[in-house]
């Protein structure tokens, strides 16, 4: 209430508050972090919802993304293109949703998400592949790959079709007992 | 309408249609259907990815959304923040048309929830060294960040300690102290000497026993030793319920994963990668660690196929082999309980004031952290050659170790109150202990103070130790591996690795002494909670300083379960010990209740105040119908979970088996349809 700040009206920020897990003073920081990624590129005033779009090569090299493999399918994940280009607002709700306030059953469904390289609904094995690749920087040989692929397919697989459905997928990740600890990035 | 195959098990269900590759035709158009994307369950992802998606049906998604229930926070839903933002202008416009009561209450909600979120923000910031933690936790992963974390718990609970004591034991003590009884002047000269044993100065302050006389509080219901009682039961309470609601929370957890959660590569695909890491090289560490357990787990599959396929004469030779290695085990067990006697007997056998015997007051301390640093290894080395699978042999170490520090303390107790005179329940047979009693009845003025000593040596040696090993064992090792890194003593020393494991138990321990102590030596939370402050100082230093980031982190929410327990089980053994202890200490000599026969005699009083029904109320409580109704209660109320818990978990196959069909059913009847489309548009 004591700083008079012109970045957002308080209209606006109230819709931020409402609509992600932050709060007034942590969305002006995030908005101080986007405005960092391309200083030429995002206004300080977005009083009037300016369309301005960061590309994802300024976003993956912020230091919370920087050494995450997965990083260019997360931003993916939360860019309305696909193509990877944040607005604020998708920015914003990129950090809400891997915040440590925002449900399981949330993150499940960006998790899926992310981990579907062909974006067609379905975790299938070149999914798979493509995952535990990036996890393990291509240190296992192709047979482990296999291996491993078949057995998580066959691990969480319900209906039987060799690919994982967001159903699938949900009642698997809901038993990881690990999964809202490590898939949480502070910011 | 064609039903698959009636062989339904969980993980698969066996279908005729579902070995079908995704390669087929088949599976491209089923994605592709109008009805697919009509479907609530693809509406619920972004809109964006489904290209199939026309714009009319766009509209109806958005006007779907309308309906969304109010009550669920706007943050919770999984569309984009465009959408929320729209979603949330549209409910203010709804305002407008809804009545204001309603608007009223929404907006009552919102602020409570505001408000509570708000409250609990500012309780986790009160937490201390966040920062620190959450540096730690992207350096040494989620680990070593939970030995942190349970070690800021049972600082926090040790303050709480600090409060309950200071508050009704130590302030009325302080306040209406009576005419002191000192005559003699207090020994300065031997002030440090008396800071490591407990003796001289240190027995006449507030540390010990003594202290707490009768002073000038004296109704019969509000008086000092009744304070003092109420004191120490509410901390053993509070302790049961914080503990056991910790414990049984985190086993609800790992209950809640099933019984097939042993190795479980999906997880580890899935939820192994730490969003949280910042820096290249715990990155590239923990790419590295992914890589060696999911080896680990392939390792383990192969296992247990060898396991299946081993014969009847290799399953008795590793029979045999397990049992001789278990009675090892046993052999170091009991050779490390004769030392910690002969200890104990040396320790007794020297009551004169040299140096010399300073240094054999430690010794018993002494003797129980080397079997402590040394038989855990050892146990870790033996059951490697026991041919278990990984997870069996990490469980099984912990168990050991546990058992090694939990019954070498109890031993010790048990030994020191042998040793010390004719207890009549440490009588075997007939042969009479005849350990000098009479020498100890002389010098002993107040054996409460000699129990709360022993239990204040142990907490100092923890304390001395935990410098010992961070400064004479991990900088050193550090130092020398950084500045000769070629030499062969760095190469066959290696690098520090925080054993997670090891420390855990130590805290374990030492929270158990102080549980043991607290009633004997009252300051003793205060000790133990600047110990806590200073350990934690020196552990990040090891850490951060000395530690390579460790190659074999273990699951958190399974091993956590196992240390809450663990300390339940020290609070337990604290409890038995306490009870022994006040029974077997004549009161008389010392502290607030001397004078009367027993510890709770001091309640005698206030009850003879209270009026007839209270009196008959509590004698009926107190009585043994009572204590069998209520154990009667207890196996009802337990037999109803129970049998609550198997229908749950019967309910939840059930509910998995309805989830698979209802997949195959949605996935037949979409074919279905696109079949019949086809043929309705095929005669044109």
């Amino acid at each position: 209430m004591g700083n008079k700040q012109t970045i957002f009206t308080d209209e606006q920020l109230d819709a931020y508050q409402d609509c992600t897990f932050f709060t007034r003073k942590e969305i002006l920081r995030l908005h101080g972090r986007y405005h960092e990624l391309a200083p030429h590129l995002v206004p300080m005033d977005y009083t009037n919802d300016p369309d301005v779009k960061v590309p994802l090569a300024l976003i993956v090299n912020m230091p919370e993304l920087k050494e995450n493999p997965f990083r260019n399918r997360i931003v993916e994940s939360f860019s309305e293109d696909g193509q990877g280009n944040l607005s604020f607002n998708d920015f914003v709700d990129m950090f809400s949703v891997l915040s440590e306030m925002a449900p399981r059953e949330l993150k499940a469904i960006y998790a899926f998400k992310i981990y579907d390289f062909n974006v067609d609904n379905y975790i299938c094995k070149e999914d798979l592949e493509k995952t535990l690749n990036k996890l393990t920087k291509e240190e296992l040989t192709p047979e482990e790959v296999n291996l491993v692929c078949e057995k998580a397919i066959e691990e969480a697989d319900l209906d039987g079709d060799n690919k994982l459905s967001f159903a699938d997928f949900e009642n698997m990740i809901s038993r990881a007992p690990d999964f809202l600890s490590t898939f949480h990035i502070r910011i | 309408m064609e039903r698959e195959d009636k062989t339904i098990t969980f993980q698969r269900l066996l279908s005729d249609e579902s070995y079908s590759s995704d390669l087929s035709s088949d599976s491209c158009e089923y994605y592709q259907t109008e009805i697919f994307g009509l479907l609530p369950s693809t509406q619920t992802h972004r809109r964006a990815h489904a290209d199939d998606i026309t714009h009319d049906q766009n509209e109806r998604l958005r006007l779907d959304r309308i309906c969304w229930n109010p009550n669920v926070p706007l943050r919770n839903l999984p569309v984009c923040l465009q959408d929320k933002r729209d979603i949330r202008d549209r409910q203010h416009l709804q305002k407008r048309s809804i009545g204001s009561w309603d608007a009223w209450r929404r907006s009552q909600q919102t602020t409570r929830r505001r408000l509570k979120e708000q409250v609990g923000r500012a309780v986790s910031g009160l937490l201390p060294w966040r920062h620190m933690i959450h540096r730690i936790e992207g350096q040494f992963g989620v680990g070593v960040k939970a030995y942190f974390v349970f070690l800021r718990y049972l600082l926090g609970l040790n303050l709480l300690y600090c409060v309950i004591i200071g508050g009704s034991v130590l302030v009325p003590t302080l306040v209406y102290r009576g005419e002191s009884t000192e005559t003699q002047n207090p020994d300065w000269s031997s002030l440090y000497k008396d800071m490591f044993v407990g003796s001289g100065v240190l027995e006449k302050t507030a540390v010990f026993h003594s202290f707490y006389t009768r002073g000038s509080l004296n109704g019969a219901c509000l008086n000092t030793p009744l304070l003092f009682l109420l004191g120490m039961v509410s901390i053993i309470f509070l302790s049961i319920i914080m503990l056991v609601r910790r414990t049984v929370v985190g086993y609800k957890h790992s209950w809640i994963t099933g019984k097939h959660f042993s190795s479980n590569l999906s997880y580890k695909v899935f939820s192994g990668w730490d969003f949280s890491i910042q820096s290249p090289q715990a990155a590239s560490l923990k790419q590295n660690f992914t890589r060696n357990e999911l080896k680990m787990d392939l390792e383990e599959q192969a296992f247990h196929a060898r396991v299946k396929q081993r014969t009847l004469t290799q399953w008795v030779r590793l029979v045999l082999f397990r049992i001789l290695l278990n009675l090892a085990v046993l052999c170091l067990l009991t050779g490390s309980f004769m030392l910690i006697y002969y200890a104990i007997h040396l320790q007794q056998s020297c009551t004169d004031e040299s140096t010399e015997c300073v240094m054999l007051k430690y010794l018993p301390p002494i003797t129980m952290t080397l079997i402590n640093i040394a038989l855990p290894r050892i146990f870790t080395k033996i059951s490697e050659f026991e041919d278990y699978s990984l997870t069996i042999q990490l469980n099984l170490t912990l168990i050991r170790s546990i058992f090694l520090k939990l019954a070498s303390l109890s031993i010790y107790l048990f030994f020191f109150i042998c040793a010390d005179k004719d207890y009549q329940f440490c009588q075997f047979g007939q042969k009479k202990n005849t350990l000098k009693p009479s020498q100890h009845n002389s010098t002993i003025l107040c054996e409460e103070n000699e129990f709360g000593k022993e239990m204040y040596k142990l907490t100092i040696f923890n304390l001395l130790e935990g410098f010992f090993s961070a400064f004479c064992v991990a900088y050193p090792r550090t130092f020398l591996v950084e500045k000769f890194p070629s030499s062969r003593l760095a190469q066959i020393l290696g690098n520090n690795q925080f054993e997670i494991t090891l420390n855990v138990l130590d805290l374990v321990n030492s929270q158990t002494v102080m549980w043991v102590g607290v009633f004997y030596c009252p300051l003793l939370p205060a000790i133990s909670t600047l110990r806590l402050l200073i350990l934690y100082y020196i552990k990040k230093f090891t850490v951060m300083r000395c530690c390579a980031p460790a190659q074999r982190m273990f699951r958190t929410a399974s091993s956590s379960v196992l240390f809450h327990f663990t300390l339940l089980l020290g609070l337990f053994m604290s409890v038995v010990t306490l009870v022994v202890n006040i029974n077997r200490f004549n009161p008389g000599g010392c502290g607030p209740f001397n004078g009367t026969r027993t510890v709770f005699d001091v309640t005698n009083d206030c009850k003879e105040m209270l009026p007839n029904w209270a009196k008959s109320t509590i004698s009926y409580i107190s009585s043994e119908a009572f204590a069998f109704t209520l154990i009667l209660a207890e196996v009802v109320i337990l037999t109803s979970y129970v049998s609550r818990g198997r229908a749950n978990r019967k309910t939840i196959e059930r509910l998995k088996d309805m989830l698979v069909m209802c997949s195959s059913d949605k996935r037949f009847l979409v074919k279905q349809h696109s079949t019949i489309m086809r043929r309705r548009q095929r005669p044109r």
